[in-house]
């Protein structure tokens, strides 16, 4: 099958050129908001709101800094256990209330309950269970983003599509086959959607838990900033973060979605076959 | 007998559809289910098929493997058109490769081209994916196929081309089919007997053998045993619509 291998390698090749090619179209999107800032940041002086220019010159500089490196590595393991902790779990524990109506019953008020919790107090509660470490943020990022990867989960299966499930078992296919072969599939594309919204919350909460469990990353980094008024270090810190959540999902979680959801892109507008942010 | 049904009867949330059905299938013949909407030809199916489990009555199966073709395609839309052709072979553990050059073979023989094999079901037309639906059925060499109004939504034409394939198939390959549908015309070309379900009465209101050799009746002799059906009975359900608008 070498020819075949051939074209598959060239059409992975083109498919992330377009990917790339696509990264424009978020670019400007992007851009009008830093012009907006720019017109604030004229508008009110640059004690409320530094410009982007000296966010960005700001976050440079702390980038030289010894240990920032560390820093962001620290709350980068932390957002992604935790994220991690809570994407497996909400999706297994989902799975299995979808096709339990009594799991089902038992669960869902238990999501809704940790949903109800204030994340302010999970913070104190982790901070006292777990001390001002790690732990606490992890704790903290599982307990945000777990029922978000729950109902993306319960939603997917609930939704399956029953007719093919009757024809697979028609065929004879097992349960375990008809999982891998109907539900998955459609599942993925459930999972993935909330993924998208675990993994921004995830670094939200983990920096959020750092700062007020004062236990280093770049939460901590915040609370010095603060601490110091240093407003322009304030904002490249959040600029930071908020490129580690947008770099997690475009980087990470989206070519491992386009990846698994080949077949969506099929038939759709003829034969050119676009990436996901570009798409109609 | 391939599959005897022996005093079935089915309920959903307590309202009987079917009751005291017994039915039987003989190798090699085809039998076609008529009767008006609402009757229960659909769960009779299912639960020939397995996939309902009756409340009343039980299903005898002497064959070793059954395959199904549904009203709608149901393709898996995440598989091209030959991995699904291939699916029943894959839940029946076919090697990969010699599924696949089964496949081939079989979406030959509803017409399928070869480079359709390599699209997804929304790139196919209705018309294409039905007939991948039953490419997947005969693909498993099956004993016995269940089919569920299969051709009620594809054009004249192709209707025709894939009733005459199906009656073929199955007087070379020996397999009997159980073949739901509520036009009488198509139970008369196709079909070796006809069962006559009613939704009134909850069962089999009338059985006959149809003469001649399904697939090869000509055109004439159809429309004639439909236009004598029609003035009977038996079918006065099927044909008129007045009595189930109560």
């Amino acid at each position: 099958m070498p020819a075949s291998m051939r074209s598959d390698a060239k059409g992975v090749a083109a498919w992330f050129g377009r990917y790339l090619w696509s990264a424009w179209a978020g670019a400007t999107g992007l851009l009008c908001l830093a012009a907006a800032w720019q017109m604030a940041h004229e508008l009110y002086g640059a004690f409320i709101l530094p410009d982007p220019l000296t966010t960005l010159a700001t976050l440079a500089d702390l980038a030289t800094e010894p240990g920032f490196g560390a820093a962001v590595k620290e709350t980068g393991l932390r957002a992604l256990n935790g994220f991690m902790l809570a994407a497996g779990i909400g999706a297994a524990a989902g799975t299995v209330a979808g096709y339990s109506f009594a799991a089902l019953r038992l669960m869902k008020p238990v999501v809704t309950f940790i949903l109800g919790v204030p994340p302010i107090s999970w913070i104190v509660l982790a901070l006292i269970w777990f001390g001002a470490s790690g732990g606490s943020a992890v704790a903290t990022v599982v307990v945000a983003a777990l029922p978000i990867s729950f109902a993306g989960a319960l939603e997917g299966v609930a939704t399956r599509d029953r007719g093919l499930d009757a024809m697979a078992r028609a065929f004879g296919a097992g349960p375990l086959r008809r999982f891998r072969d109907v539900t998955l599939p459609h599942l993925l594309s459930y999972l993935f959607a909330a993924w998208t919204t675990a993994i921004g919350t995830a670094w939200k909460v983990a920096v959020m838990a750092e700062l007020l469990g004062n236990a280093g990353g770049v939460g901590g980094a915040l609370a010095r900033a603060r601490a110091l008024f240093d407003i322009p270090q304030v904002m490249a810190l959040t600029v930071l973060v908020v490129l580690c959540a947008l770099g997690s999902d475009h980087l990470v979680l989206q070519p491992l979605r386009e990846a698994a959801e080949r077949w969506r892109t099929a038939g759709q507008s003829g034969s050119v076959k676009q990436p996901w942010s570009v798409r109609p | 007998m391939k599959l005897r049904l022996e005093n079935v009867g089915h309920a959903f949330l307590g309202r009987t559809v079917i009751e005291g059905i017994d039915l039987a299938l003989a190798a090699g013949e085809i039998v076609a289910l008529v009767g008006p909407s609402g009757c229960g030809k659909t769960t009779l199916m299912h639960i020939a098929a397995g996939l309902v489990v009756p409340l009343r009555g039980r299903v005898h199966r002497a064959y070793r493997r059954h395959a199904m073709v549904f009203q709608e395609p149901r393709l898996l839309p995440w598989l091209t058109a030959r991995d699904n052709i291939a699916y029943g072979l894959a839940c029946a553990g076919t090697p990969r490769r010699h599924r696949r050059e089964i496949a081939a073979v079989r979406a030959r023989e509803v017409g399928l081209e070869a480079d359709d094999l390599d699209k997804f079901p929304p790139e196919l037309s209705g018309g294409m994916r039905q007939r991948a639906a039953v490419a997947r059925a005969l693909a498993v060499a099956p004993d016995v196929v269940f089919l569920d109004e299969p051709f009620s939504a594809v054009d004249a034409g192709l209707r025709r081309m894939m009733q005459d394939h199906l009656a073929q198939a199955a007087a070379r390959e020996g397999f009997c089919a159980l073949f739901v549908t509520h036009d009488l015309g198509e139970a008369a070309r196709i079909a070796d007997r006809l069962v006559v379900l009613s939704a009134r009465r909850r069962g089999i209101i009338d059985l006959r053998a149809i003469p001649g050799r399904p697939g090869a009746r000509d055109e004439r002799f159809v429309f004639d045993l439909v236009a004598a059906w029609s003035c009977e009975e038996a079918f006065a359900e099927i044909l008129d619509g007045a009595g189930r608008l109560q």
